[in-house]
């Protein structure tokens, strides 16, 4: 590609052809969106009334439906379907043609991306600020520094999230199970990114595990500097510190496996 | 003049998994996985001259596609060497990815629920096409192609034969100057399949492009290609004209007659092997070389209306070149 006006174009075309598409399937997406949005309202649901007796680790009805509410905005923000796309090109063939033409398919990928949280990321804030409205418990201070060091960890997790998703999708160069892997990575991240709880809820053990590795950068960072929960100073610089050596992780992982995947490629069907 | 492709010794051997049926063969499997090589490609080589039009023949399984692969840079070559354009294609990068076209019959790159026009435009982004460059291209396309009321339908509406004309100008508004199509025609009715090669001599005399097709049918590479590659087993078996190929292999050459009355299957057949009779329509076969001594025998025998001597039909000589080898080896 020649030129910043070059990607320019490339990605706005894509980014076009994604909404687009997406158009076609509005009741898809829309459900998608239903599950990204009814797993959060479950956990809050009974958080609520677990809260109803006090505070559970600090936390009160009202910082729970602050944080829900933070998770199902920053979980439609960051999260990525890519793995199940990149199994599906590399099975059944469809990687040939987009290898052919002059663009890294990762940008595709990439672009796609932008296209769908663009586009759930405002439903989602729409729906929070009419919660907000009727609902004082679901406000946010307004605190203009806070929210855009969120907007960093918030694109931060994302950058992360999409290279663990297509960094294992390219597994499928070798094994037919790839999309289990991402499987099991979801099922252990309901717990360790803070889907179902904030971490600090977990044992202390579980969250000091979740904080070693990758997971609480996926969700429960972005969401706590959001509602407030993590403290200026180290513990900021702690969190931004984790989630930047655990991208660059994951973006080598990601190059390492197209890299290796791609002349192993054996191109399948066709 | 430098040659459009070139390959040299070209070889690829994959490595699989033997896969032993049954639990007891899973299971083992599982812990003591046991692995075959198969040569998919052994020691390949050719040249085709830019403006060639080359058809790939071989039986399912027999390379074509993993050659056009390593051509296209999808595979990475197990040994030999390959230049496409002056291009390595494996590390051309995207300047290679500009000159070659890779059509997959069976494959495709039109979005499928969207107009053909915005995978166009998409492209138009990928391959940095200037505006009027390509309203130019799009509308010899469109023209060439029979497109006009194509642009606007969803993919998913367009038939088989629509959509490969949609998937060409797709892969063409690049104006790229090789061109590899595996299939291109596969699926399609006659008028389709016409109208694909009507298209592609065109394209090629326009443009002055190369192209290298495989294709099942052989309408395609006889109406099309002068030159052809036959590969089975993996092994370049022949590459050379086509009627070449017809004078090397085929031992007999067909009498298709018109005969008067009286004349019998019993009475032809002396004569030669009678492939088929229908009063008054006769096929006989008889050795290449004794064709015409026979054919005068014959019309001195008796009542013959018409008489012409063919050439075996050339699915006929292609099945015997993959069953028994071409015999003395590659040609020039």
């Amino acid at each position: 590609m020649s030129g910043f006006g070059g990607w320019i174009r490339t990605y706005a075309a894509l980014i076009r052809n994604a909404w687009l598409v997406d158009l076609q399937y509005r009741a898809a997406i829309g459900l998608w969106m239903l599950w990204g949005v009814t797993e959060p309202a479950i956990a809050l649901g009974i958080w609520w009334a677990i809260a109803g007796a006090g505070p559970v680790a600090g936390y009160a009805r009202g910082d729970f439906v602050r944080y829900f509410f933070a998770l199902m905005l920053v979980n439609q923000l960051t999260i990525a379907w890519d793995s199940w796309y990149l199994d599906r090109w590399i099975r059944e063939g469809d990687l040939n043609f987009r290898l052919a033409r002059p663009l890294n398919p990762v940008h595709e990928a990439v672009a796609d991306n932008i296209a769908y949280k663009a586009r759930t990321g405002v439903v989602i804030l729409a729906v929070w600020l009419l919660a907000a409205a009727v609902w004082p418990a679901a406000r946010m201070p307004i605190q203009p520094t806070r929210w855009a060091l969120a907007v960093l960890a918030v694109v931060g997790a994302a950058m992360m999230r999409f290279f663990i998703s297509f960094a294992t999708g390219l597994l499928a160069f070798w094994t037919t199970r790839a999309t289990a892997i991402m499987e099991l990575h979801a099922g252990v991240s309901l717990f360790l990114a803070g889907r179902i709880a904030p971490l600090a809820l977990l044992p202390p053990a579980v969250a000091g595990i979740a904080g070693v590795l990758w997971f609480r950068y996926m969700l429960a960072f972005p969401i706590d500097l959001l509602t407030g929960a993590v403290p200026d100073g180290d513990a900021l610089r702690r969190g931004f510190a984790g989630q930047i050596i655990w991208l660059a992780i994951w973006f080598a992982a990601y190059r390492v496996a197209w890299s290796r995947g791609i002349r192993r490629y054996g191109a399948v069907g066709g | 003049m430098a040659p459009a492709i070139a390959a040299e010794q070209l070889s690829k051997t994959f490595r699989v998994k033997v896969r032993i049926p049954g639990l007891r063969g899973a299971l083992g499997a599982l812990l003591r996985p046991r692995y075959r090589d198969v040569r998919a490609v052994r020691q390949v080589s050719f040249h085709i001259d830019p403006g060639e039009i080359v058809g790939f023949l071989g039986p399912n399984g027999a390379g074509k596609t993993t050659t056009l692969k390593m051509l296209t840079g999808l595979l990475y070559p197990t040994s030999g060497r390959v230049e496409v354009g002056g291009f390595a294609p494996w590390s051309g990068g995207a300047d290679f990815k500009r000159r070659i076209a890779l059509v997959l019959g069976n494959r495709q790159q039109l979005v499928w629920d969207l107009p053909p026009e915005e995978t166009f435009q998409l492209n138009r982004a990928i391959y940095e096409i200037p505006g009027p460059a390509y309203r130019e291209r799009l509308d010899e396309l469109v023209t060439l192609l029979d497109l006009r009321d194509l642009l606007d339908k969803p993919v998913r509406q367009l038939s088989l034969g629509e959509r490969m004309k949609c998937e060409l100008a797709a892969a063409l508004l690049h104006q790229p100057s090789i061109l590899f199509l595996d299939e291109p025609t596969l699926g399609l009715d006659v008028t389709a399949q016409e109208g694909i090669r009507r298209f592609l001599t065109q394209y090629r005399d326009r443009h002055g492009a190369t192209v290298l097709l495989t294709s099942h049918y052989m309408q395609d590479v006889t109406a099309l290609a002068s030159r052809v590659l036959i590969i089975n087993g993996g092994r370049l078996l022949y590459d050379g004209a086509l009627d070449a190929l017809v004078a090397r292999i085929a031992r007999t050459k067909r009498l298709e007659l018109v005969v008067g009355a009286g004349v019998t299957a019993e009475s032809l057949a002396e004569f030669g092997d009678v492939k088929s009779f229908r009063f008054p329509n006769a096929v006989l076969e008889v050795p290449r070389e004794a064709a015409p001594a026979t054919s005068a025998r014959l019309l001195a025998a008796l009542p013959v209306v018409d008489l012409s001597i063919e050439d075996p039909p050339i699915e006929d000589v292609i099945r015997q070149a993959f069953a028994e080898g071409v015999g003395e080896g590659v040609a020039e």
